[in-house]
């Protein structure tokens, strides 16, 4: 599996500071995300559990994404979990 | 122009007021931080509810500064040519609305400035405590002003014709019907809906929202020209 340090981030079509994948943010913003659907804490902790897992092997390839591919990605993924929280992680930037 | 016709003026601008979009965004944004960061639902309910108080305490006070910056200007009764300027801005808002009021990407991105839509979204993220809800309330209400600026003016030009008792009664009944929506969102949130529920129906129906709401304007516009410039002009003749 992909190390965390490996895959570069690009955020905002480059109008902000690159940064290194974190994994750990990614599993926090499906949580909420899932969180915010009304999903129960425990099933929101697996579903980011297992987001976040399928993210990692999708970067192990890739040096270097944006954030909206990660983004992209994840909701696709979310989507099988839980639909509803899948469409909050995806509408998030483009609720204002 | 006699009072009921008035109040009838003001209640459809507040409607129109209501039908504008962005508090209802900052409040779903609120609320889904909130309940995402495990915040106990009575506490979600008291940020949201502090959040709404903000917009409510700034319409009333917008409202009540462009009235008396009207009644200092203008006296009891604004000269025709204020009236058709505000009437034509009416019908140009409405003609805007139309055409500019949501972005043309998937969901319910709205034409503000995209730095005020970020400062927004980042406080609705940070705000822990009821007094930063307030604030946020009140900042919603500025940034808003591109729209709602129009049937504020009109109201306000409406109003400061009205006794001074009618006007205070016309400033409270646009505050309170400006509210309506969020008022819903806010008992539907605290009932336990699903945010996500609340996001798709806009979604789905915000082209309706924007027709509804310039149609409105615009028929407003039409409605006070001839209410107000074409029966004075046919009356003097």
């Amino acid at each position: 599996m992909n190390d965390d340090k490996t895959t570069i981030i690009i955020k905002r079509k480059g109008q902000r500071p690159t940064e290194s994948f974190d994994k750990a943010k990614l599993h926090q913003s499906i949580v909420s995300a899932t969180l915010s659907a009304r999903a129960p804490e425990g099933q929101a902790d697996r579903v980011a559990h297992a987001v976040t897992n399928y993210v990692l092997e999708w970067l192990e390839s890739r040096p270097e994404v944006t954030s909206h591919d990660i983004r992209l990605v994840a909701t696709r993924h979310l989507r099988s979990h839980h639909p509803d929280a899948a469409y909050l992680y995806e509408q998030h930037r483009t609720t204002l | 122009m006699d009072i009921a016709s008035s109040l009838a003026i003001v209640t459809l601008a507040a409607l129109i007021h209501a039908s504008f979009q962005l508090s209802v965004s900052v409040l779903t944004l609120l609320s889904g931080h909130a309940i995402g960061a495990r915040t106990s639902q009575a506490r979600v309910m008291r940020l949201t509810f502090g959040f709404v108080s903000g917009v409510g305490v700034m319409t009333l006070l917008a409202l009540s500064f462009i009235s008396l910056v009207f009644l200092h200007i203008f006296g009891k009764e604004a000269p025709q040519f204020v009236w058709a300027i505000v009437c034509g801005l009416l019908i140009g808002v409405g003609l805007a609305v139309w055409f500019f009021y949501y972005r043309r990407e998937k969901g319910t991105s709205l034409w503000i400035p995209r730095s005020f839509a970020r400062h927004l979204s980042d406080r609705s993220k940070a705000t822990k405590s009821g007094a930063e809800a307030f604030s946020l309330g009140l900042t919603t209400v500025i940034s808003e002003l591109l729209f709602i600026a129009a049937p504020m003016i009109i109201s306000a030009l409406v109003l400061i014709q009205l006794p001074g008792y009618w006007q205070l009664i016309g400033i409270a009944i646009y505050s309170v019907i400006s509210l309506l929506t969020l008022f819903s969102i806010w008992v539907l949130i605290g009932s336990g809906h699903k945010l996500s529920s609340i996001q798709k129906w806009r979604e789905d129906n915000k082209h309706f929202l924007q027709f509804a709401a310039g149609g409105a304007l615009t028929v407003l516009g039409f409605f006070v020209y001839v209410c107000k410039i074409v029966s004075d002009v046919s009356g003097t003749l």
